[in-house]
């Protein structure tokens, strides 16, 4: 079992990473702006676009610590919902005021459609950070916060309709049994979106991003988060993780059908998604 | 954005791993007599894969050793028209769109995510609407031609059978007739333009063909071209036409397929051939000219 470039047990593996989230929680959000530049913003925004979402959806966000695409998810489609519901409003505009009186009784309108998103994490810190967020940020709809591991999720079959997973997977010990419980709490026809750094094979640019990694990232991590062995974690355990077509073999393996993947930014990130059909 | 397609030959293991919803065409819940029989195939399981893949849900069918499905397992594609003609029925209240396609998926039982596999701008489920009525279009002019080899029927005159095969064509669109701008506009988008005008030309081919054209000369270019102008026109003034039951636009058809006829006969084939493009075009700059202000009928 790998650990960054070490070896270690499974059990050792799950545990240094336990530790290394328990520590980096707090400035998890820091970091990521101050390492990707901003970027990553850009990449998850791209990942709810792709998922398109459509009000009543049921999401799943396995390792979504501090609820980032949570949160995007939200957004989106709370905005679906208000055109959904100015387009109703044009189609009504002959009912008298009690019958639209009437229609907010019945909580035709309420603002999310009926969608809901769960966020699963396995840390316990980086889903407390990921709560503050939401109350400071003043989401409280349609949002919760479980404690679970993504190789044994506590949810019954076939109930969510879209799976993500952003900057997670990399982190899991046994991605084949994440695959297979994400095949397992999806609903037929629902979605496996996994949003995660990836293999980059332009050399020039390859060798460009091996220098910002090694180089920048961990020192980065000292400066900003008091923390340099977690990034230089981060950053070893990116170039472990199997490349685009590996991994997509792999969901396909555990079951879904449609499987592809869009690169961004030249493949230093990948967006793999599947389909339960 | 690269994108790399999915293997369409499953390896024999794959497609017992049996799908919650890709099915048998057929009976769902025949029992599963051969299970013992497919496992001799798979006497060394390929290494990676779990040994004990008991298919779950709807009982697989028996799948040849080269990877082959067999006629009864549904494929994907097969799947994604079904959805797509589920789709249609919500079309008249959501337009074309993803939405429309998620409340279709949601008929069959599927997850709304399910929308997720076509192109967000609903323009396959156009594609699909379209592809569908030329079927039914064809379906159609062979039963006729049926009858008349049957002798039960008299053959039409010329002029009448466009003008039939061109109305009959056109009605298919009356369900849908208030979204329909929105879907010519799509179809216009460069990106749609190649499968649009394959659609088109070949209904175009159909018509003529049940028509009874047999030329292979420089007349089969005329023929579509005059057609292809008869129908485009004749489209884009339904667009427009307010008149109960749309006899305007029935009788606009029956002049230019009058027209049409005039046409052929005088001697410059050339000439009329130009002239049925350039009807074309006008009518195409008249729409996207209409559709930049055209938000409902009238």
């Amino acid at each position: 079992m790998h650990f960054g470039f070490q070896t270690v047990t499974e059990e050792e593996r799950r545990e240094k990473i336990y530790q290394v989230f328990e520590n980096v929680a707090k400035k998890y959000d820091v970091m990521n702006d101050s390492m990707t530049l901003g970027i990553h913003r850009v990449w998850k925004d791209i990942l709810v676009h792709k998922m398109n979402p459509c009000p009543g959806t049921l999401l799943l966000d396995v390792a979504g610590g501090t609820g980032d695409i949570a949160f995007r998810f939200i957004n989106y489609v709370r905005s679906v919902r208000q055109r959904q519901l100015q387009r109703k409003l044009k189609h009504h505009q002959n009912l008298s005021w009690q019958e639209i009186f009437e229609s907010y009784q019945k909580d035709e309108f309420n603002s999310l459609g009926d969608s809901q998103v769960v966020v699963c994490d396995i840390n316990r810190e980086m889903l407390k950070v990921g709560k503050q967020k939401a109350e400071h940020l003043g989401y409280s709809e349609g949002l919760s916060w479980v404690l679970g591991n993504a190789e044994e999720l506590p949810f019954d079959d076939d109930k969510f309709d879209v799976y993500t997973i952003a900057f997670g997977i990399r982190n899991v010990t046994r991605i084949d049994l994440a695959l297979q419980e994400a095949y397992r709490v999806l609903k037929p026809g629902g979605r496996f979106l996994c949003l995660e750094f990836s293999h980059v094979s332009n050399p020039l640019l390859s060798r460009l991003y091996d220098l910002y990694s090694f180089q920048v990232i961990p020192v980065l991590g000292e400066v900003i988060a008091g923390d340099w062995r977690s990034y230089q974690y981060l950053v070893e355990s990116i170039r472990q993780f199997p490349p685009q077509e590996e991994l997509k073999v792999m969901i396909e393996d555990a079951g879904f059908f449609k499987v592809d993947y869009e690169n961004l930014n030249f493949g230093i990130v990948a967006i793999h998604s599947g389909f339960k059909l | 954005m690269m994108v790399s397609k999915g293997n369409q030959q499953y390896p024999p293991l794959r497609a017992l791993q049996a799908s919650a919803v890709l099915r048998r065409a057929s009976d769902e819940h025949k029992k599963e007599p051969l299970a013992s029989s497919s496992q001799q195939h798979f006497d060394s399981p390929p290494a990676g894969h779990q040994p004990e893949q008991k298919p779950q849900g709807p009982h697989p069918s028996y799948t040849g050793q080269g990877g082959q499905e067999s006629e009864d397992y549904e494929s994907e594609e097969q799947l994604q028209h079904r959805i797509l003609t589920a789709a249609l029925e919500f079309v008249p209240e959501h337009g074309w769109t993803a939405e429309a396609i998620a409340e279709g998926a949601k008929t069959l039982g599927l997850s709304v995510a399910a929308a997720g596999m076509f192109r967000s701008d609903g323009s396959e489920l156009i594609l699909h609407f379209v592809s569908e009525c030329n079927s039914k279009l064809s379906e159609l002019l062979q039963k006729e031609q049926k009858l008349v080899q049957l002798g039960e029927a008299e053959k039409k005159p010329i002029d009448e059978f466009l003008r039939d095969a061109v109305e009959a064509r056109l009605r298919m669109l009356i369900p849908y007739i208030e979204k329909w701008p929105q879907a010519l506009s799509i179809l216009l988008l460069p990106r749609n333009i190649p499968s649009s005008l394959n659609l088109l030309t070949s209904m175009i081919d159909d018509i003529w063909h049940y028509a009874g054209d047999q030329s292979t000369d420089f007349n089969w270019y005329t023929r579509r071209a005059v057609l292809t102008g008869i129908y485009n026109t004749t489209e884009l003034v339904m667009m427009q036409d307010s008149s109960p039951g749309f006899e305007d636009t029935w009788r606009f058809l029956g002049n230019r397929v009058a027209d049409a006829m005039a046409m052929s006969s005088t001697a410059s084939q050339v000439q009329s051939t130009g002239e049925a493009v350039v009807q074309g075009l006008m009518g195409a700059a008249v729409t996207i000219k209409n559709l930049a202000g055209l938000n409902q009928r009238r």
